[in-house]
């Protein structure tokens, strides 16, 4: 345990970087403090930390590549050193930096004789390659290697079922998880009754944000969560409880007036019609109109709805009571107000 | 005393393949040429020709194809056996020289694996007891002890003298009956007066008989009638005949005296006698001899054999079981050769050699012994260290041997003389348990079928050591130093004494006195166990257990070698033959993931790499290149590493950091809790290979085809067909999806169709198919990529060859719960629950741990090795170092283990300033914390660095439920076993746990819908076609009387009455 004096004002609570360093390009480690902090704060702040910055973080990375003279991923092919399988695998380790939404388009284009590295990747302006010198693969002969690529920011781990993609393009199980390691200590100070705390927080991440924007990422991801509950009370005054129970899961709308537009728009993007527990039928048609999340579905209006195959009164009738009652949302009224707001 | 002539190869352990390939080179130089020296001239039945085979000069024709192309053709590795053969024409006094065909056969290459049919076998050594005689004791009904001598053939057959108490000696005939010596040594064709005058105490032999048994024994004729009698166990007055005498030559004699040259060499040192070699049979004389003997044990005089001991045991290896077979074919074609020639000379034809002689005997009896033969198995293949392994089995069971449900306490018991030879540890589990060892390290096959291992002498006259082979008959007379305390003070008279073995006893012995010391800390133990780091400090139940399941490991897809080994990882690796070695100096001048191509002295060899094959247990074999173009080698260097092996070390599993303590419950009995980096990381994400296959045949209505154009499926079925019906290359498959389309053609019959099925035919017009279709499906749990399809064609006799085709799913399986790992102890556990990293306990750098063992499975399970791996792996993971430490290293002081592993923490503490690596208060244990609350744990816990294996036992392979299914033709109740979609059995204990808490209507079901209630079973399915009630079911099925039955044995009566209305009448129906 790192037991360091580090002075600190007695008063207002206060971070400071204590120490940076980038052991590699993918490799950053910062220290940081905050104090002071009363007795037993310095725990619930650190526990806390450290599990948004594990587990909320989001990253980018490569989630599908594809080759068009490649039979499959156990193959070969001649002048390279590496099988497809070995290739896909490099790809998997590729960190990249950018703050976008939705996927990308990226392209590896190269020939051979020559040693493939992450510098090769053709990228658009918005993703940044971190490390440049990551290894792909190996070329012996003057042979091409294309190779189109995905990328996505996601969060966490999702493993890709393969079986709706017969186009030749393979799957990567992309880990997004920028920090590779945070830590928390815990050191307290003060005579007395007036115990105080330092909490230091340690951060490694892979280089794709550095420790400092990890930990802001963090705090805000942590806030967001807690926001519901800032708007609590007024809730409550709105709606009696029994509405509120089926809510919980939900909680992005009770700040329908007092946050911008945007915020809004991110948040219901953010909710899938899968979440309406829609009948199948109804459900599958929207699918098939690709209608996807809650804002898709309030981009259209009723006539909009009324033209898609299959679709019935019944069904639109369905849907604006479910979102009335789970969303206090009017679909009449509201679809063409949302696009004027 | 056989001493190793080179001194140099003294401190290289032997190849560990080299024992099956000494074998097969046995067979090859002096096996084949003993047989060919035995096959009889042949002659005609008048006599005018006569055949010969000249077997000195025969010759082995280097195979036309490769090794590798055998296996992709699934065709034997063979070479033509030729040898010149004469005919000669006795009137013309000429002779006619030809050389003949023989036949084939099947090669064995440098790992010990001969390729039959396309499929890898091998021959395991057998142990057998040796010919000869041995004397024991025993009680026998009354108690009062008995002498028996047992005569061992060279086939395995027993025949038993014994004396009893009024001194009389019996020869055991069969289970029930026994003779006379006198009666069995006249039988034999000595008379009386040669028996008395060959033996020792004529007296003894002379005492019992009484008259009626004089006369038995007064003439040759009459004892074997009175053998046969006794023998076939027949009452009245048989004739004496030849085909008496014949059947009992055949029956008794051939089976159970012919002892060989090993028996008769035996046989001679066990009594004493000069009877030359050549002399393989039983005598009249070694009968007298043994039964002098007999009342001498009675008498107190001579010593009692130990069946058990390895110097009473011959190995039966390859070459003996070749050289059988050979034999057995040499025989064969005799017949053959010895009836064409007497049918040429009938029809008046001039046969030649090559007309007489046919390849068939030959080349089927080596097929049918290695396709058929017990001891020939194929080759187990899931990592590289079980196909080592398997090599240097050794079985007690067999043919001649003994079987496992009948073997004794005692055999399968460990033995002093095993030392060095056979390992004591590994050994199989169940049934078979000390039947198939493994041979120890240092072990080798010498002559007369003995296993030797290697001592060196110390001897006064000359300083330097030299190294010997003993067999286990010698080494018992020598003082052996056993190696576990080193004598590190030279000089005090007290302390120059150390513990020796000596007949089997451990005793402690001066210096000077010792004669021979081990060579080698390894040298007990087979090639698995000694891969077990701090293996002295485990149990040897857990010992055994680890060395079978490394033989388990899966080959990962990214292979890690151990930070704490034993050093022999090398040479398991590179005697296994997974990863490519360079077989001579050159430079690299291309790679790629497919070849290498390497020059030297002038010419280019291009070294063909394994890509992704299938191993027999669905693993994968896969080569990665590991060297650069231009680089320059030398000879032996490796080129590629196969699956399981980095750098030319064996590497099954991989290095994860562990704590030992429970959490929630979710590691109880057994159970482990991992971390979700070991999925998404792909720490244990394997290839699992699969063949499917298909063949098509030809039926009486027409040949099958094979076509895309399946008019039973649905479209999305045979989405991946290509033109020709078969699976296209690289296509994704799912359970279901038809691989190979075939249809069989069929006669259309309308009445086969039921008549609603006939109906909607005719008013939708649909054409009556002409045949059924007989796709190749991808069975219930197989997904994957298909990487190979195979269309080969059989060469059949007909017109119509059918085809084969098989189809080759390669699947990538990250662990899951349910997947079984273990450690190098024998600490072997389930996935319970796979957490993610936030929530996994954590260091105090805030590393979170990636498995959680239960600590109360340390100190039952007596692994105690697993803890010290444990805190080095941590020491070595932060140093930075990998430990390769030989077993039994509290030799050299006592705690060596545990000052090392302390030792390295302690450093590692200090230079990664890392104060929580070793505490002094709690050295080895830190205090961690758990994820989910940040709270430290109560206790330190023991945390550290484990090499852990995936082991073959999956999930995805056991997973199985079922709803309905088949049913058995005959019980009528559901089938057994996932292969057939079979259920689970409801049995005894399941139905009183239901009846235990009344659970009626699943009790009901389970013993009448569920089961063999045919009526109910398919009521239901009809009710819920067409939606409806299911109807309670009428009568009682089998299950249900027997519950009935079981019922009534608790005094329960459970019956019911028809009582009539008319006149009350009470009819009482049987359940």
């Amino acid at each position: 345990m790192v037991r360091e004096e580090v002075p600190v004002s007695t008063r207002t609570l206060q971070w400071k970087c204590v120490e940076s360093r980038a052991d590699s390009k993918r490799l950053y480690y910062g220290r940081f403090v905050l104090s002071p902090l009363m007795k037993g704060q310095a725990d619930t702040i650190g526990i806390a930390m450290r599990r948004a910055l594990l587990g909320e973080l989001e990253g980018t990375c490569i989630t599908r590549a594809k080759s068009d003279k490649v039979p499959h991923e156990y193959s070969t092919v001649v002048g390279i050193e590496e099988s497809v399988h070995e290739i896909l695998m490099n790809l998997k380790k590729m960190v990249f930096r950018s703050d976008l939404y939705g996927t990308l388009d990226a392209s590896i284009c190269v020939r051979g004789p020559r040693h493939v590295t992450a510098q090769d990747i053709i990228s658009p302006p918005s993703v940044e390659i971190v490390d440049t010198t990551q290894h792909i693969a190996v070329l012996t002969e003057p042979v091409d290697l294309c190779i189109e690529l995905k990328i996505e920011r996601g969060r966490g781990y999702c493993t890709r079922t393969q079986n709706n993609y017969q186009d030749g393009s393979y799957p990567i199980d992309a880990v997004s998880m920028p920090v590779r390691n945070a830590n928390h200590s815990i050191h307290s100070y003060g005579n007395g009754n007036e115990k105080q705390e330092i909490l230091f927080l340690e951060i490694w991440t892979n280089g794709s944000l550095t420790p400092k924007e990890a930990l802001y990422e963090a705090s805000r991801n942590l806030i967001d969560l807690f926001i519901p509950f800032l708007h609590a009370e007024e809730q409550d005054i709105n709606r009696n409880m029994e509405d509120n129970l089926k809510r919980a899961s939900v909680p992005f709308f009770a700040f329908d007036d007092g946050l911008d537009n945007i915020k809004r728009e991110i948040i219901l993007k953010r909710i899938f019609i899968d979440q309406l527990e829609l009948p199948p039928r109804t459900y599958n048609c929207l699918k098939r109109s690709n209608i996807h999340t809650l804002l898709d579905l309030l981009s259209k209006s009723q006539e909009d709805l009324m033209r898609i195959e299959h679709f019935r009164v019944e069904d639109v009738k369905q849907i604006f009571d479910i979102l009335q009652k789970g969303f206090t949302i009017d679909l009449l009224k509201n679809s063409n107000q949302f696009e004027s707001r | 005393m056989l001493r190793d002539g080179g001194d140099e190869g003294m401190f290289t352990i032997p190849g560990f393949s080299q024992i099956q390939f000494e074998g097969f080179c046995r067979f090859i130089d002096q096996g084949l040429m003993e047989e060919l020296h035995q096959f009889p001239k042949i002659e005609d039945t008048d006599q005018e020709i006569e055949f010969q085979l000249f077997g000195e000069s025969y010759q082995l024709v280097e195979p036309l194809i490769k090794e590798r192309d055998a296996v992709y053709e699934s065709i034997t590795y063979s070479s033509e056996l030729y040898v010149p053969a004469g005919l000669i024409w006795r009137t013309g006094r000429n002779m006619q020289e030809q050389t003949v065909l023989l036949g084939n056969i099947p090669l064995m290459n440098s790992l010990g694996t001969s390729i039959v049919n396309g499929i890898y076998r091998i021959v395991i050594n057998q142990i057998l007891q040796s010919p000869g005689i041995y004397y024991s004791t025993g009680l026998d009904h009354n108690g009062i002890s008995v002498y028996t001598g047992t005569i061992i053939s060279d086939w395995g057959g027993r025949s038993e003298l014994e004396i009893d108490r009024k001194e009389r000696i019996w020869a055991r005939v069969s289970r029930k009956q026994k003779i006379s010596i006198l009666v069995l040594s006249s039988a034999m064709g000595s008379s009386l007066r040669e028996i008395l005058d060959n033996v020792c105490y004529p007296e003894i032999f002379l005492s019992f008989p009484n008259e009626k048994e004089k006369k038995k024994i007064g003439s040759k004729e009459n004892a074997i009638l009175e053998f046969y009698q006794k023998f076939a166990c027949v009452g009245g007055d048989p004739v004496f005949s030849e085909s008496l005498c014949k059947e009992l030559q055949k029956k008794f004699f051939q089976q159970r005296c012919e002892l060989g040259r090993i028996g008769r060499r035996n046989m001679n040192q066990r009594l004493n006698l000069d009877i030359p070699p050549n002399n393989t049979f039983l005598l009249p004389r070694d009968v007298l001899a043994a039964a002098d003997h007999l009342i001498g044990m009675k008498f107190g005089m001579g010593t009692l054999d130990d069946m058990n001991h390895l110097k009473n045991k011959r190995i039966r290896s390859v070459a003996d079981l070749l050289q059988d077979q050979f034999g057995l074919a040499l025989v064969r074609l005799e017949n053959v050769v010895r009836g064409t020639i007497c049918g040429a000379i009938r029809h008046k034809l001039i046969p030649t050699p090559r007309n007489l002689v046919t390849s068939t005997p030959l080349t089927t009896t080596y097929e049918s012994f290695f396709g058929l033969h017990p001891l020939s198995q194929v080759l187990d293949r899931t990592n590289p260290l079980t196909q080592i392994v398997h090599g240097r089995k050794s079985s007690y069971l067999g043919p001649g041997g003994l079987t496992g449900r009948t073997a004794s306490f005692r055999i399968r018991d460990i033995h002093p003389s095993h030392y060095g030879r056979i390992c004591p540890i590994d050994t199989s589990e169940g049934i078979n348990v000390g039947l198939i060892g493994s041979l120890a390290i240092h072990a080798r096959v010498g002559d007369w079928g003995s296993i030797e291992t290697p001592f060196y002498e110390i001897s006064e006259r000359s300083k330097e050591e030299q190294m010997v082979y003993l067999s286990p008959s010698r080494d018992e007379y020598y003082m052996v130093a056993a190696g576990n305390s080193l004598a590190l003070t030279r000089g005090i008279q007290e302390e120059e004494v150390g513990p020796a073995r000596y007949r089997q006893e451990f005793l402690t012995i001066a210096w000077e006195q010792i004669h021979l010391r081990n060579i080698y800390p390894f040298q007990y133990f087979s090639i698995g166990a000694s891969l077990i780091p701090f293996i002295e400090h485990n149990d040897a139940n857990r010992a055994l257990m680890s060395s079978n399941m490394q033989r388990q490991a899966v080959p990962l897809s990214q292979s890690e070698k151990c930070i704490v080994g034993t050093g022999l990882e090398r040479q398991a690796a590179l005697d296994s033959g997974g990863s490519a070695i360079a077989e001579r100096e050159g430079k690299i001048i291309y790679t790629d993931a497919e070849k290498i191509v390497l020059s030297g002295n002038g010419d280019t060899i291009s070294i063909p790499l394994v890509m992704y094959q299938r191993s027999n247990k669905n693993t994968w074999m896969h080569q990665k290149p590991q060297v650069h173009r231009g680089k320059y080698l030398k000879k032996g260097q490796i080129l590629a590493d196969g699956a399981a092996t980095v750098g030319g070390e064996l590497a099954l599993g991989k290095n994860v950091s562990v704590a030992y303590m429970p959490w929630e419950g979710y590691n109880s009995e057994d159970a482990v809790l991992i971390s979700e980096r070991l999925v998404y990381d792909d720490i244990y994400t394997s290839f699992h290979i699969r063949k499917y296959e298909i063949q098509t045949h030809v039926t009486s209505q027409g040949p099958e085809r094979i076509t895309n154009e399946i008019p039973h499926l649905e479209p999305y079925l045979l989405r991946n067909l290509d033109r020709n019906g078969i699976v296209m290359l690289g296509s994704w498959v799912e359970t279901g999806d038809v691989l190979v389309g075939k249809l069989t053609p069929q006669t259309a019959k309308e009445s086969s169709y039921a008549p609603e099925d006939r109906l909607l035919r005719a008013i939708l017009g649909i054409q009556v198919s002409t045949a059924k279709e007989t796709c190749l499906k991808l069975p219930i749990g197989g997904r994957g990529r298909v990487i190979d399809v195979r269309w080969g064609q059989k060469k059949g006799g007909s017109i119509y060859n059918p085809e084969m085709i098989r189809v080759y799913i390669s699947q990538k399986r990250k662990i899951k719960v349910g997947d079984k790992v273990a450690g190098r102890h024998g600490n072997k556990g389930i996935i319970s629950k796979i957490l993610p990293r936030q929530d996994m306990p954590y260091l105090q750098d805030g590393t979170p741990v990636d498995m959680v063992f239960n600590p109360l499975g340390v100190p039952s399970r007596m692994n105690v090795g697993q803890m010290f791996e444990c805190s080095l792996g941590l020491a070595g993971d932060l140093l930075g170092r990998h430990y390769r430490i030989t077993p039994f290293d509290e030799r050299y002081e006592q705690e060596a283990s545990r000052k090392l592993v302390f030792s390295e923490l302690y450093e590692a503490s200090k230079q990664t300033a890392n104060p929580w690596v070793f505490e002094p208060e709690y050295p080895g244990k830190s205090r961690i914390f758990d994820g989910r609350t940040g709270d430290p744990f109560e206790q330190p816990v023991i945390i550290g660095k484990s090499y852990m294996l995936k082991l073959i036992h999956q999930v995805d392979d056991k997973i199985h439920g079922r709803s309905s299914g088949h049913y058995a033709l005959v019980t009528q109740q559901p089938l057994r076993g996932r292969a057939k979609q079979g259920g689970q059995r409801v049995g005894e204990m399941e139905v009183w746990a239901l009846e235990g808490f009344g659970v009626a209507h699943i009790l009901q079901e389970m013993l009448t819908y569920k089961s063999d209630h045919i009526r109910a079973r398919q009521e239901v399915l009809g009710t819920t076609i067409v939606g409806g009630t299911i109807p309670n079911p009428e009568g009682a099925p089998e299950s249900f009387r027997l519950l009935v039955r079981e019922l009534r044995s608790l005094s329960l009566e459970l019956n019911h009455f028809l009582v009539s209305e008319k006149n009350f009448q009470i009819n009482r129906k049987e359940v």
